[in-house]
């Protein structure tokens, strides 16, 4: 990672009609790290890629790849970035060969050029096997392999990845997650929409998207940190015991505790600094909950979320 | 050159592609054309040979069979039968049984051996104005001869005073073939090319694949010429198969240089596929690029010539026609392929057409926003 700065956005706005998509958001991105962009459907993560790929004007405010005006440059753009859209838009009727071919000639790439960046692509993504295949008949998990390697064939510097592990099986979203990783650290800028949280903890960045309002935006490490997260005179402790849910039932109204949130066989509860972890194991002995193991943690991204959200929601 | 069509040969290797493997788009491009080819060839015939006729002959004289033959002879009508009363007659006619009714009074004999006018009487199904001309014309042609015929006799003279000797050019036979087929192909080319251009930038936007485009280097004309180029190469080799129908199964002689001939053609298609791109740029869905095209083919039949002369129209749907590539297509084939002209005859159609083509071209690169909203 350096301090060049890829993505650099500032008050960016885009109204459609009367509505609007995206309200003032600014953020940089430098070279070389994995921004992860999360939020609810419809809070306008897609309209900002558009606008950074140069699919939408913006209605206020600059938006800067590589330090080129996405309104003013678009041209010394277009070679810069890569986009891989939502629906991995693919051409189902070429095979997995013409689809590589035919992106590799829409940048220019031609003859030996052509066909070395197709079989690093291919060994890369290992989709040798379905070469000959239309694309319409990919599994999901191959369609978003090929879409990405259709995306990186003019290698570009900066690629930005709206949804790509929706509807995708673990396996592959963990190997989409590995490549990632390897192109972050040749140097490529990756710019990734999500709604898994725990891909968001794998970016070297996040930022957090709500009703068109950027909420937060940094380091994961930095966001567990802020006050707002940590309320003075709080502490959070995992609590894990058999019968997760009755446990949950009881602890909810147990005077203390201000948050309990599941996560399957134990629960993370936001509690007063001083109420000593004694009491929670003796209103759980009184429901019948005897084996308690009982562990100091720090926040998630999700509860930097939420209660930054909750924040926003109650400062309207 | 190169940075003006930027991402040309990409687009134009992906169409090729796709339009050659989706045997579906192939199969309705040349099918229909086909058949409406030949369709409207049989349908749109004006030579009206065989009218059924029925006869009342009153008179049953061999004077009056005379009458009967002399129209039969002229191939226009064909006896279908007989009847016995007017109303019987007129029956006929209301029932669609006979468009013509000849009547032969009982003194038609008597009065033309007297010297005094021998009435025939001719009843004319009038609801088909067309054919209701041909047999009226026919009627009094018949008739008129054989009273010319006999007054020669009386008057002792054996010539006819004034002959005329009309000579038909270009179509001797007046087939009705040689008229409409030339047309035809006009009409039934721009309903399988427009639709396809139409539906190719739509199809890409309801895809997803647009979005694609429009984040790479590709340029608006790239864009445009690489969907169009196939779409030419498909359209010119319907174009050949048309023809071939035309000069095998129609048999209309094409006196013209094929060279003339494709090459307008080729001009032609170049401007319904530019007319096509434009309506894609425009239509938010396939159904709304399949309604425009279709929309835009009415003007052409009913304006551009193909069936109603233009000459004869008022001034507003004279001025439509003049708008219409159609149009020109249509005068471009009637010279080349009736009249034998050359292109150099024809100039001016041949660059109304070409301007119409690259106007329409450049339309759609500059207005296509290369933003998805």
């Amino acid at each position: 990672m350096s301090d060049e700065i890829m993505i650099e956005c500032e008050g960016l706005t885009k109204r459609f009609g009367t509505f609007t998509a995206v309200d003032h958001v600014s953020f940089k991105v430098s070279k070389g790290s994995i921004f992860g962009f999360l939020g609810p459907n419809g809070s306008g993560k897609s309209t900002v890629i558009r606008m950074l790929c140069g699919l939408l004007e913006p209605t206020e405010g600059t938006a800067r790849i590589a330090g080129f005006d996405v309104t003013q440059q678009i041209d010394q753009i277009k070679n810069l970035i890569g986009y891989m859209s939502q629906q991995f838009s693919l051409y189902d009727e070429l095979t997995v060969y013409e689809n590589l071919m035919f992106y590799g000639r829409l940048y220019g790439l031609r003859g030996g050029e052509l066909s070395r960046r197709r079989d690093e692509l291919v060994a890369l993504t290992h989709i040798e096997p379905y070469m000959s295949r239309r694309a319409g008949l990919l599994s999901g998990g191959w369609r978003q392999r090929l879409a990405m390697a259709c995306s990186l064939m003019h290698k570009p510097s900066v690629l930005f990845l709206d949804e790509p592990t929706a509807g995708i099986d673990p396996v592959a979203r963990r190997e989409l997650w590995d490549l990632l990783f390897e192109f972050s650290s040749k140097g490529m800028t990756l710019f990734v929409t999500t709604h898994y949280m725990d891909e968001a903890e794998r970016c070297t960045h996040v930022g957090y998207i709500h009703m068109s309002k950027l909420i937060v935006c940094g380091l994961p490490d930095e966001l567990k940190r802020l006050p707002e997260v940590n309320p003075p005179g709080t502490k959070r402790r995992d609590v894990t015991c058999e019968h997760v849910t009755m446990a949950m039932q009881v602890l909810r109204h147990m005077p203390g505790v201000k948050s309990t949130t599941v996560f399957g066989q134990s629960m993370h509860l936001l509690v007063d600094e001083n109420l000593p972890e004694e009491r929670i194991r003796e209103e759980l002995a009184k429901a019948g909950i005897k084996q308690v193991d009982i562990r100091p943690i720090g926040p998630s991204l999700e509860d930097v979320f939420v209660a930054l959200t909750a924040k926003m929601e109650k400062a309207k | 050159m190169n940075k003006i069509f930027r991402g040309f040969t990409a687009i134009l290797y992906k169409e090729f592609i796709v339009v050659l493997r989706d045997p579906m788009t192939l199969f309705f491009m040349f099918f229909p054309p086909l058949i409406e080819m030949i369709a409207f060839g049989y349908a749109l015939d004006n030579d009206v040979k065989h009218m059924p006729m029925v006869i009342l002959n009153e008179d049953r004289t061999t004077e009056s069979r005379q009458v009967i033959d002399n129209f039969v002879n002229t191939q226009t009508f064909r006896v279908v039968g007989e009847v016995q009363s007017v109303t019987e007659m007129a029956a006929a006619i209301r029932k669609g049984k006979a468009y013509v009714g000849l009547q032969i009074p009982p003194d038609f004999t008597r009065n033309l051996r007297a010297g005094r006018t021998a009435r025939v009487q001719v009843l004319i199904d009038g609801s088909n104005s067309t054919t209701a001309l041909q047999a009226l014309n026919t009627a009094l042609g018949v008739t008129l001869r054989q009273a010319v015929v006999t007054l020669l006799a009386e008057s002792g003279r054996s010539d006819i005073p004034i002959e005329v000797r009309p000579q038909v050019l270009y179509n001797p036979a007046m087939r009705s073939p040689n008229f409409f087929v030339p047309g035809v192909i006009g009409v039934v080319l721009q309903i399988a090319t427009t639709f396809a251009t139409a539906m190719s930038i739509v199809r890409e936007r309801e895809r997803g694949t647009l979005e694609q485009l429009l984040v790479s280097p590709l340029s608006r004309w790239g864009l445009m010429l690489g969907k169009l180029t196939p779409y030419l190469c498909i359209g010119m080799a319907m174009a050949v198969g048309l023809f071939a129908i035309m000069h095998w199964l129609f048999a209309v002689p094409i006196a013209g240089s094929l060279v003339a001939l494709f090459i307008s053609t080729l001009v032609y298609v170049f401007a319904l596929l530019s007319l096509g791109l434009l309506i894609s740029t425009r239509a938010k869905n396939q159904m709304q690029a399949l309604q425009m095209s279709m929309t835009l083919i009415m003007p052409s039949v009913f304006f551009s010539g193909f069936i109603f002369p233009r000459e004869t129209m008022p001034w507003i749907f004279y001025s439509i026609g003049s708008c219409l590539p159609t149009t020109y297509f249509i005068e471009l084939m009637r010279a080349i392929i009736l009249r034998g002209a050359s292109l150099m005859e024809f100039w001016q159609h041949l660059v109304v057409l070409s301007a119409m083509g690259l106007g329409l071209f450049a339309i759609c690169a500059l207005r296509f926003k290369q933003k998805i909203a």
